[in-house]
């Protein structure tokens, strides 16, 4: 059954027809075409299509796109600041927090979520916070040094 | 040597931007125009027969554009035996073998016509262990497999279902058994464990309506190799196949080969011209791609009071699934090196790979040496503890240096280990003790500590080929087979060009991987990349670099052996304030759009090759990687849990191109073997069946697992070397599990014999060792 949905995608306000059961994660990649959201799992297992859904950090593979009519979302696609790249971006490249990348968004959007939420991360947090969003390449170190990295970052913006 | 400006540098990964904006499209985001989608079905069987295949329903589903069986696909490929059907031909030999497959105009209908197609089987007995179907009258899994084509190296087994059996023979294990003082023999075992890439397998093939040209957009780790394979099975010159690599996401060696390219391939040859994606979702890449050898390791040694080794002798079973796939080139150069790096006079090993109806195992990054190491680095401390020498002192007395000629016959040189090993060891502060360390005083958790160590050959002979290409702008672009799956080939290949051209590094990019216009690498694996094609495009930089001298040197008014470069410019040594931007070299020359090319190749040499008879080689590999690894862990006697407290890796990398990418590749292998020490463990039941084909049931390690990692690099130049550097890929993980083992069993007093080391095994073990002290 297909359903009428407005939603806000990177800032942007999107109509949009769409079968009720289609995945949000399929949504994005498959009809919309933004790709960056990555699938790893499809069983909300792996945190590799990693969204913020109004504010919150979500794995898009397990929300179906029937509910999200008037729903906030932002992408990979929507974390950079104007042309700019975000801090945790920006960190992320500085302290070799990527490796093959295809964690890499989902990863991302996760630590915006956190920073957002938590402007002062212990490495403990951090940790936690990302737990849920696997990578096989890095063993992770690079990436929390990057996400204290970014907060610290953050912060220095903010004063 | 002349100062170095970007090699050696902690340099920034050149294509981190495009991944950290999600702007690179991998293998499994790639959409071709007026593209299908397709779905497989796969046997529930283990071993069984087909009576019967019905497609007639799936055909007639609305939306499906073609249906396919082995009928249909009747070609065979592998790379070391060509055993394996495009599609089930006949008989299935593992759960999660390909039968079927469907393209449709999307994926729900794809889905839903495979589930329409029907078949039949005739059950067969199954093998899931390989010491079983390693028995001379087990039942033959490949009826014909003698009339296999193999390459030439392999010596199959007694038995039906051994595909290699391999040996090594270096004087006399019996006589140095009985100059022993002391006999230790020993059994470990290695579970099957996955690569679990974050990115699924998947592939896109296209059959040209026109020319019938084949092409193949995947993201494997060797485009070249796997072009070969497919031009062998289809019997079709290699100039009729293309293969294009979209950026890939992780691999550690499952794409390689060939995994979901024949189903592909198979479609493509029934839509009309049509593209066709086929995706393997996680399930179906846990079932059906490929995992690393299960391994049973029995290892037998004698040492004298003095501390020396007198003799070894191991006998391997590697479990290779239903496939022999890589099998038995990882049997092969994971049982020449498995009796460890040390200085023994009298050698055997038996290597056996063995055919199972099982997925098929195949590379993984350390390709044999973590299953060898996790044996033998942990029966080095039990020869250690039964002398009544220290781990370490026993291993320096007796690990390889410059010049020994290792038991497989060759003189070596470059050897790095014993700096590893005391780097390794003083950054866990091996010598202090036990007690004084956090949480020891814990009620109820027992601390200890452990190391190992491994060498690492690369693959041998092999060739890299590359080309740079610099324009009127100054830009210079790098032509490479190397496949970026991560390890930061990309960007340490442009650190090389930019050295030799003496450009800045936001001059060079590397061209995206194209087999119609990139030249030859072997693969990327074995961690050859950076010392082979290193070497190429070094080569070539060199090449580009003297053709734009001699375009030069007489708009300098000097002679080309005069002229220097530095900063993108090039200048006669006495006159550096008149220096020419190489692009406007080009450009005066060649005019605004012109170009300069520099090619070059590397081939390694071998003077002999692989004596069957004895396993003795005189060259085995281009050069050796060594590594050791040490670790302070956490026992609690109440659960077993091992915790992990600090592990430190010292990796001989032979020249660290980049010192942040080497930090980064010993981490990732650090976790990667912490999983594989801990948690990783692909659970079959009797029947074949992988009962935890997912993230939430096959445990990878999180953030949260980790302790403190010290990554360290030693540098023991490697002459032949670009810049004097070897490898550095695999050996990451290689004696991981080895190094927590030894520190485990240095915790709580007795040893663990089988991976992984999960709670409830130490428990179990520390309860025994409970029940034999009463006793």
């Amino acid at each position: 059954m297909k359903k009428k949905i407005q939603i806000t995608l990177n800032g942007k306000k999107t109509d949009l027809e769409v079968p009720s059961h289609r995945l949000l994660l399929d949504l994005l990649r498959d009809e919309i075409g933004l790709t960056g959201t990555k699938e790893g799992c499809g069983t909300g297992d792996c945190g590799a299509c990693t969204v913020l859904l109004n504010g919150k950090a979500v794995n898009s593979c397990l929300i179906f796109s029937g509910e999200l009519d008037g729903a906030d979302i932002v992408t990979i696609e929507g974390l950079k600041i104007g042309p700019e790249l975000h801090p945790v971006q920006r960190a992320f490249v500085q302290e070799g927090g990527v490796q093959c990348g295809y964690c890499t968004s989902g990863m991302l959007m996760m630590s915006k979520a956190l920073l957002d939420e938590n402007p002062d991360p212990s490495e403990e947090d951090i940790r936690f916070a990302i737990s849920g969003n696997l990578c096989r390449c890095t063993g992770y170190a690079k990436i929390v040094k990057a996400v204290q990295d970014a907060s610290r970052e953050l912060r220095a913006r903010r004063t | 040597m002349e100062d170095l400006t970007v090699v050696g540098k902690p340099v920034t990964r050149i294509d981190a931007d495009e991944k950290v904006t999600g702007e690179a499209v991998y293998g499994y985001d790639l959409v071709l125009p007026n593209m299908v989608y397709g779905k497989v079905l796969f046997s529930p069987k283990a071993h069984a027969k087909i009576k019967r295949i019905d497609t007639e329903k799936a055909s007639r589903y609305p939306g499906v554009v073609a249906v396919v069986t082995g009928k249909d696909a009747p070609w065979i490929h592998g790379e070391s035996i060509r055993d394996k059907p495009f599609l089930a031909q006949d008989k299935v030999r593992y759960i999660g073998e390909p039968v079927a497959a469907v393209a449709a105009v999307d994926e729900d209908t794809a889905e839903a016509a495979v589930r329409l197609i029907e078949v039949d089987y005739e059950d067969l007995p199954a093998y899931t262990s390989a010491e079983e179907a390693a028995r001379p009258d087990a039942v033959a899994i490949h009826e014909n497999f003698a009339k296999y084509r193999k390459m030439d190296f392999i010596v199959p087994g007694a038995g039906p279902n051994v595909c290699e059996h391999f040996k090594l023979r270096t004087g006399d294990v019996d006589q140095g058994f009985r100059d022993a003082d002391i006999v230790l023999e020993e059994r470990y075992t290695v579970p099957i464990i996955q690569h679990a890439a974050m990115e699924p397998h998947s592939a896109h093939a296209q059959v040209d309506p026109v020319s019938g040209r084949v092409t193949i957009w995947v993201a494997n780790d060797a485009p070249f190799r796997a072009l070969h394979e497919i031009s062998e099975a289809l019997n079709m010159p290699k100039e009729r196949i293309r293969f294009i690599n979209p950026l890939q996401g992780g691999g550690f060696g499952s794409k390689g080969g060939l995994k979901v390219e024949p189903i592909a391939v198979a479609l493509a040859y029934h839509t009309n011209g049509r593209p066709v994606r086929v995706k393997f979702n996680r399930e179906e890449s846990f079932i059906s791609t490929l995992t690393r050898h299960g391994a049973i390791v029995h290892v037998k040694s004698g040492v004298k009071i003095n501390g020396s080794i007198t003799a070894r002798a191991m006998t391997i079973y590697w479990n290779g699934g239903a496939y022999a796939e890589k099998s038995p080139t990882v049997c092969i150069r994971g049982s020449v090196p498995a009796p460890g790096p040390y200085r023994i006079p009298n050698v055997k090993v038996d290597g056996y790979a063995v055919y199972t109806n099982l997925p098929v195992a195949g590379s993984f990054r350390g390709y044999g040496i973590p299953q060898g190491a996790w044996a033998v680095e942990q029966h080095t401390d039990e020869l250690a503890r039964r002398l009544g020498m220290d781990p370490l002192a026993f291993r320096l007395q007796n690990v390889f240096v410059d010049g020994d000629v290792a038991y497989w016959g060759e003189e070596l040189h470059s050897v790095g280990l014993k700096e590893t090993l005391e780097k390794a060891a003083a950054a866990i502060e091996w010598g202090k003790k036990v007690d004084a360390l956090p949480g020891s005083r814990v009620k109820g958790l027992k601390i200890g500590k452990g190391l190992a160590c491994i060498q690492k050959p690369t693959r041998s002979p092999t060739t890299s080929s590359a080309g740079v290409i610099v324009n009127a702008r100054g830009e210079a672009s790098v032509l490479a087979g190397t496949v970026e799956i991560g390890q930061g080939c990309n960007t340490i290949l442009s650190q090389i060009a930019a050295e030799e051209l003496k450009l800045p590094m936001d001059k060079v990019r590397t061209a995206p991987l194209d087999t119609d216009v990139i030249p030859y690498d072997a693969s990327t694996t074995s961690s050859r990349s950076t010392y082979h094609m290193g070497n190429a495009v070094k080569g070539a930089a060199i090449d580009a670099r003297e053709k734009i001298a001699e375009l030069a040197a007489p708009m300098l008014e000097g002679k080309k052996e005069d002229l220097a470069f530095a900063d993108g410019k090039i200048f006669l040594k006495r006159h550096p304030e008149m220096a020419l931007a190489i692009g406007d070299v080009i450009r005066r020359k060649l005019g605004p759009e012109g170009t300069v090319r520099g090619d070059a190749s590397y081939t390694y040499q071998i003077a002999k090759d692989l004596d069957l008879e004895t396993g003795h080689s005189d060259h085995a590999s281009a050069f050796y990687m060594y590594a050791t690894q040490a670790a302070i862990v956490a026992v609690d006697e109440e659960t077993g849990r091992a915790r992990l407290l600090r592990m430190s890796a010292a990796h001989d990398v032979g020249k660290a191109i980049n010192p942040l990418n080497c930090a980064a590749q010993i981490e990732g292998g650090l976790a990667m073997g912490i999983g594989s020490a801990l948690h990783e463990h692909l659970v079959i039941d009797d029947n074949g069946k992988v009962r935890n084909p997912s993230f939430l049931d096959y445990h990878l390690v999180t953030a949260l697992d980790l302790p403190e990692m010290i990554p360290i690099i030693v540098e023991c130049a490697e002459p032949e070397g670009p810049y004097g550097a070897k490898g550095l890929g695999e050996p990451g993980l290689a004696p991981t599990p080895a190094a927590i083992g030894n520190a485990v069993a240095d915790a709580i007093g007795t040893r663990v014999y089988d991976l992984p080391l999960s709670p409830e095994r130490i428990f179990w073990v520390m309860q025994q060792k409970k029940k034999d002290k009463a006793a």
